[in-house]
């Protein structure tokens, strides 16, 4: 492996994935969300992966990329259930409001959508990878 | 009566049975068995009640817009079953606590968990009142039964094609059932049987009755596997012994005769409703009486008996008249008293001596004292001799046959097939208890308490019924009768009704019987004998059916699915193309080229420019990597586009998946060979560059016609003005996404887990040596 590239992919993996992680949570007035989070967050792990193998990328991730998405789904299904309490409708969101911000069961949907794409693409890159190296 | 509550109480059981089987271990059937008997009880409790008023309905609403209500009903003939479906569902607990001791509790809590669901399904079938919940009750009566016969999938492998076998006939039959269901619904506007039944004549006046009817009697014999479905029943014995106790008395395959009987008063003007019943309900008792004589198996003799009962049961409900009534409802009782006692003893004579045979088997009753005592009470019930239940209910069958208005051929076949069941009832409890005593040395498992109480209540009842014939019909029978008959029905079910037809016809019976269990040994070898026999009723048509699907859907692969991208590829353009141009042809038929009055945008122009030089690149590029890169570039083009045309989070998600498509795409281009030039020949090329230049024609002629059309902004307006008052969020885009269209992206993500689990499991299998399951 080119060691500038080993050397310079946790940098850029912390990087992305702040921002990231950023772009999820401000999404909700700016442009960016979850989907568009996730997919900078594959696009993280994956410098992982070019970088410093499957493996390397796995460890860091610690859970199985399946078991986030599901947990992705869970969480997705699971953020509509109050309103669903409240006021007799699925994912009818409920809301706190915490000085200017708003801070919601919508933002746990999100939240969800971003874990389902970023462990959907994590499955196929991990495996693809995986298997060209062998 | 709190129907809901009920069900949810049989499904509690469910879900806590694993648990109770690991903690009480071998007495988990004894405890679980508080559960169905309370039900039990509470139904008990309610029979004076139904007895008074008839009729007891709670309806609440549940899917209004299609007119479906979670609707109960409770009357006599379904409180019947109730009982029935709790009372024995009890014993069958406690018999499968005992029969399961000796496995492993988690195995045993996987059984006790399917019964309770079981029994659930079957409480819920019987007392919907709404037909479409009743649908849903029903088809979950037909995956229980899947998962009860195929239980030992792991060891026999016919256990895994008896439940395919059942799920298939049974679950197509509930889909003909379903489909009768919707025509009544669209004839009556109503799915409540209550009501249904109230306006019955305008439902027979109806054009579809002929339909309906076919349908449901369809939908009633595949589940009560009736002649021509009557193979699936005895294959079914697959199943666990207690499964097979539950399956064949009380539940599942009497849910066809429920139906059937529940209708009867819907139908009953409908002309050949009775006849066709009549007669594939003879069909049916004389091919299981033939098939119980070639049977070698203790529980194989049984099943073919239950299915010439459930033959017995639909011919009386064909029949005409209040007697008629009485004899099945009577019929259902008995039969299931001593079926349930006849499996269990099967079961642990089955258990005790590892043969399923009843060749080897023989003098058990050496070993299983209790045991043997109750299979001979229980075959007494079976062959109908006094003082048990079962003579009573055979002389109001004989009763009913003589008051119809059919000739003799139904009394004839009715005595042949009750003979046959006599030799039937003889063989089961005599000769493997008491006969050939050296065939059976030793066994493996005794007696215990659990093994016995089933078969013991239940032959007792048998007894007690004959008995206190006068006090179980007025309890049970007549408002059962009354449920089924529409009106008050005068019971007399009595053991001595003084030398009648029926008692002559009965002593008949008990005659022939006597002579075919005397002479059973060369009847079966001589009917086993005779080669040509061993194929005549069995399930070689079901057999066909399968093949002939499983050929064409591999036929249909083979062409569809050849392997071959690049054809894959060229249908799904060809389709779109097609249907884009026939859309646009058919729709307005004015496609207007409108130039937009916006003023030149240089950066737009270049970023066009941009995409186009990356098309063509990709033309001409000579490796795969190559034309990866330059359809890249188009990509970016277009997200560049996106950006500009104030669409900032489309480019930003198109940026993102440009980057990983090439990441992804880059690890599969690894794998295959570096190659220059192109493998597919001109002609090929040819087919794609045309259906290329197809495509693009299609799509832009599609955007042009629409840009041309005025643009509604209600919509958009709506969203920019409320996105923030409603949804506390600036990004409309995001707001529609995970607030006013949550359970849309809902979907869409399922829909990416799931095809990306499928393709990940895809991916797996390309290392068949692997198996390091870690992923």
């Amino acid at each position: 492996m080119p060691i500038v590239l080993v050397t310079l992919s946790r940098v850029f993996f912390f990087i992305m994935l702040a921002v990231s992680v950023f772009i999820l949570f401000r999404g909700h007035n700016e442009p960016g969300g979850g989907f568009v989070g996730g997919l900078m967050a594959a696009a993280a792990f994956a410098t992982l992966v070019l970088a410093n193998g499957v493996e390397a990328a796995r460890r860091v991730l610690r859970i199985h990329p399946v078991v986030l998405m599901g947990i992705g789904l869970a969480m997705a299904v699971l953020s509509g259930l109050p309103g669903l309490i409240t006021h007799a409708s699925f994912l009818a969101h409920w809301w706190i409001e915490l000085g200017s911000a708003h801070l919601g069961t919508a933002t746990i949907f999100d939240l969800g959508v971003y874990f389902v794409v970023l462990g959907g693409i994590l499955c196929l890159v991990f495996r693809l990878y995986e298997e060209a190296i062998q | 009566m709190q129907f809901e509550l009920t069900i949810a109480f049989a499904l509690l059981g469910a879900v806590i049975a694993p648990f109770v089987a690991r903690l009480a271990g071998r007495w988990s059937g004894w405890v679980l068995c508080v559960l169905p008997m309370a039900l039990f009880a509470v139904l008990l409790a309610h029979i004076p009640l139904v007895a008074d008023s008839g009729v007891l309905t709670t309806s609440h609403e549940w899917i209004p817009s299609l007119g479906i209500n979670l609707g109960f009903r409770l009357d006599g003939f379904s409180l019947l079953f109730g009982l029935l479906i709790t009372g024995i569902g009890t014993l069958v607990v406690i018999y499968a606590g005992a029969y399961f001791s000796e496995k492993p509790p988690a195995q045993a809590g996987r059984f006790l968990s399917l019964i309770m669901v079981f029994m659930t399904a079957m409480l819920g079938t019987v007392f919907s009142d709404d037909l479409i919940v009743m649908f849903i009750f029903w088809e979950m009566t037909s995956l229980t039964s899947f998962m009860l016969i195929g239980f030992d999938a792991d060891k026999k492998s016919e256990a895994r094609a008896s439940a395919l076998q059942s799920l298939l006939v049974t679950g197509s039959g509930g889909l003909v059932l379903f489909a009768g269901i919707l025509l009544i619904g669209m004839t009556l506007g109503t799915f409540s049987f209550t009501e249904v039944l109230a306006r019955s004549d305008e439902l027979v006046a109806s054009p579809y009755m002929p339909a309906i009817a076919a349908l449901l009697i369809i939908g009633a014999f595949t589940k009560s596997a009736q002649f021509p479905f009557h193979f699936w029943l005895p294959n079914a014995m697959a199943a666990p012994t207690p499964a097979s106790a539950y399956l064949h008395s009380a539940t599942m395959v009497k849910l066809g005769v429920f139906l059937l009987a529940k209708f009867d008063q819907v139908f009953a003007t409908v002309p050949g409703f009775g006849i066709t019943l009549v007669i594939f309900g003879m069909i049916t008792m004389a091919i299981a009486a033939f098939e119980a004589l070639r049977a070698t198996g203790y529980k194989a003799v049984l099943a073919q008996s239950t299915v010439a009962s459930l033959g017995i049961l639909v011919m009386l409900i064909g029949l005409d008249g209040e007697v008629a009534v009485v004899a099945t409802v009577g019929f259902i009782i008995t039969h299931a008293l001593y079926k349930a006692a006849l499996f269990f003893c099967a079961g642990t004579a089955i258990h005790a001596t590892g043969e399923a045979s009843l060749r080897r088997m023989g003098g058990l009753a050496r070993f299983l004292p209790v045991t043997a005592a109750a299979a001979v009470l229980a075959s007494l019930s079976m062959a109908g001799l006094p003082p048990f239940v079962g003579f009573v209910s055979k002389e109001y069958l004989f009763e009913a046959q003589l008051e119809s208005g059919w000739n003799a051929l139904p009394v004839i076949v009715a005595v042949m097939v009750n003979a046959i069941m006599v030799g039937v009832a003889g063989v089961v409890s005599i000769k493997p208890f008491f006969l050939n005593r050296s065939r059976t040395q030793s066994v493996k498992h005794g007696e215990t308490a659990g093994l016995l109480a089933g078969p013991l209540i239940l032959a007792g009842g048998g007894i007690m019924m004959g008995l206190f014939s006068q006090q179980a019909a007025q309890l049970l029978i007549a408002p059962a009768a009354a449920a089924l008959f529409g009106a008050h029905v005068d019971v007399s079910f009595a053991l001595w009704h003084g030398v009648t037809p029926m008692l002559i016809l009965s002593g008949l019976v008990v005659g022939i019987g006597a002579l075919v269990l005397i002479f059973w040994d060369s009847i079966h070898l001589f009917l086993r004998r005779r080669r040509i026999l061993h194929n005549l009723f069995t399930d070689r048509g079901y057999q066909h059916v399968l093949a002939g699907t499983l050929g064409m859907a591999r036929n249909s692969t083979r062409w569809l699915q050849n392997g071959d991208q690049n054809h894959y590829t060229a249908i799904v353009v060809a389709t779109v193309v097609l249907v884009l141009a026939i859309g646009l042809v058919a729709g307005d038929g004015v496609v207007s080229l409108a130039l937009s009055d916006d003023p030149w945008r240089t950066s737009v122009a270049v970023a066009l420019a941009i995409a186009a030089l990356g098309a063509i690149a990709s033309l001409f590029a000579q490796s795969l990597i190559a034309a990866l890169v330059c359809v890249g570039i188009v990509g970016f083009a277009s997200a560049l586009l996106f950006m500009m045309n104030g669409a900032p989070d489309l480019a930003l998600t198109q940026f993102a998946v440009e980057t990983l498509l090439v990441i992804i795409l880059s690890a599969i281009l690894l794998r295959l060979p570096v190659r220059g030039g192109h493998t597919r020949s001109l002609t090929e090329r040819r087919r794609d560059g045309f259906l290329a230049v197809a495509f693009a024609g299609v799509v832009f002629i599609a955007i042009i016609s629409m840009t041309a059309m005025p643009l509604d902004l209600r919509l958009s307006e709506f969203f920019g003005q409320t996105s923030y008052t409603e949804a506390y969020g600036r990004n409309v885009v995001n707001v529609i996404l995970v607030d006013y269209r949550a359970i849309d992206t809902l979907g869409e993500i399922a829909v990416v887990a799931f095809a990306t689990l499928a393709a990940w499991a895809l991916l797996r299998s390309a290392r068949p040596n692997d198996t390091d399951a870690k992923g």
